[in-house]
């Protein structure tokens, strides 16, 4: 999910940043509507309702796969998110950079590749971990679906037990657990990454 | 080698250059000087189209760099740029920032983009910073980097945007060092500059510009001893 979000969020933040209408326009709305939406209902829509129309429109019912729809709709969803990071990272990378790049002959894609994106993916370590930590979370709420992700194992366990206190703390924990893994990749990258840039 | 015609260039309302015609010869060295906002590094920037200009003409040795169809980036192989604020890129090591557009635009093999990029520092003096980033670098050094890295791609002429301006005085001077071994050696250099020293050692012509316009030219002694027009005078007397 983090990959695809990122991959995702890359080209529709170079896309806003476009000087051309048929990219920028496109990515601008994506971005938007992605943004300006809960995540819970862009689940249920995604799931119950692409399903929906499709039987409406064929008669025969479409049964999703709710662990790949949820991959999907997190990927799409946080992808929106890091578009906005990545273009944020983009135009906080000096002017002069590009100018230079420029005057050496490079094009703008090979300016952008080279010497753009590698110092603001750099610039962008810290927000990204956030986005990352953002998206574990959320996956909570995949358990609307149906996806027995830590969640719903939990609540499954519950209604089995009754042991609602220490079966929340236990999902608790385990969030905490992972979150803390993630910010200290997120942290040894930026130490790692960083070395060379600072000035 | 270069000829200027009529350029001007509109910032929206904002008329910065206002119909500049110059020639620049080969192995000419020409300082461009003039008060702060009179357009002298927008025309510097037209040079290697950074500034489109908004009308007029430039021909870089034969070629209307100005005509729609011309490619962009292949002018710009031609023509070097040292920035005010050196620009070197701080992810990648000295050597990378020498070597990289050589072999990315120029498509030199690494090996002998490399071995140009080490002549290089070494003719500017820093062959033993080669494996350092840019952040490890004095002012002084990076301007060094900066033109090692312009002079990688073989340019025919070098453009200079106040190469020293942002520098410690202490550190002026070994810039000003390589760029004076660069004009013995040949090299066509457009120079814009508040060094006035240097102007008068090492410029064949200098060109005073002011609101946009060249208002007068000549070789450092007449434009330093001799200026004609008050504006030049009374540019010169606050400043020496």
């Amino acid at each position: 999910m983090p990959f695809f979000g990122l991959i995702l969020g890359t080209i529709s933040g170079l896309g806003k940043l476009s000087r051309k209408k048929i990219f920028r326009y496109p990515c601008i709305v994506y971005i938007d509507f992605i943004r300006g939406t809960p995540l819970l209902v862009q689940i249920l829509l995604f799931y119950y309702g692409i399903s929906g129309l499709y039987s409406n429109a064929t008669g025969n019912s479409l049964q999703i796969d709710p662990i790949l729809a949820g991959i999907i709709v997190c990927s799409i969803n946080s992808g929106a998110y890091i578009a906005e990071i990545v273009r944020g990272g983009i135009q906080s990378i000096d002017k002069g950079q590009m100018e230079a790049a420029r005057s050496l002959g490079m094009n703008e894609r090979l300016a952008m590749r080279e010497i753009i994106l590698p110092q603001a993916f750099r610039r962008i370590i810290p927000p990204l971990g956030n986005e990352f930590i953002a998206l574990l979370k959320d996956s909570s709420l995949l358990a609307v679906i149906g996806v027995h992700e830590l969640l719903k194992s939990g609540q499954l366990y519950i209604s089995r037990t009754f042991a609602a206190f220490p079966v929340y703390i236990a999902v608790a924990l385990m969030y905490l657990l992972m979150t803390i893994v993630i910010s200290r990749i997120v942290a040894y990258s930026e130490r790692r990454l960083g070395v060379s840039d600072r000035n | 080698m270069i000829e200027i015609r009529d350029l001007y260039k509109r910032f929206g309302e904002l008329e910065v250059l206002k119909g500049i015609s110059v020639d620049i010869k080969e192995n000419e060295v020409v300082c461009v000087i003039g008060p702060s906002g009179s357009g002298k590094s927008t025309f510097l920037r037209c040079i290697n189209l950074l500034e489109k200009p908004s009308s007029g003409e430039i021909i870089i040795d034969g070629e209307k760099i100005t005509d729609k169809k011309i490619n962009i980036n292949k002018i710009r192989e031609e023509a070097g740029m040292v920035f005010q604020h050196f620009n070197l890129f701080p992810h990648k090591t000295t050597l990378q920032n020498v070597s990289m557009a050589p072999i990315k635009v120029r498509k030199l093999s690494k090996e002998e983009a490399e071995k140009r990029a080490h002549n290089l520092l070494t003719k500017v003096g820093l062959e033993d910073k080669a494996n350092v980033y840019p952040s490890a670098l004095s002012g002084g050094q990076k301007q060094r980097v900066a033109i090692a890295r312009a002079l990688a791609m073989h340019p025919k002429v070098m453009l200079f945007d106040e190469p020293t301006s942002a520098l410690d005085p202490e550190m002026v001077g070994e810039v000003l060092a390589v760029m004076k071994d660069l004009a013995q050696a040949g090299m066509t250099m457009v120079v814009v500059t508040h060094e006035m020293g240097f102007a008068k050692e090492v410029g064949d012509r200098v060109l005073f510009m002011d609101d946009g316009v060249i208002v007068e030219q000549g070789t450092p002694e007449d434009i330093f001893s001799n200026a004609r027009h008050e504006r030049t005078k009374l540019f010169l007397s606050k400043i020496l």
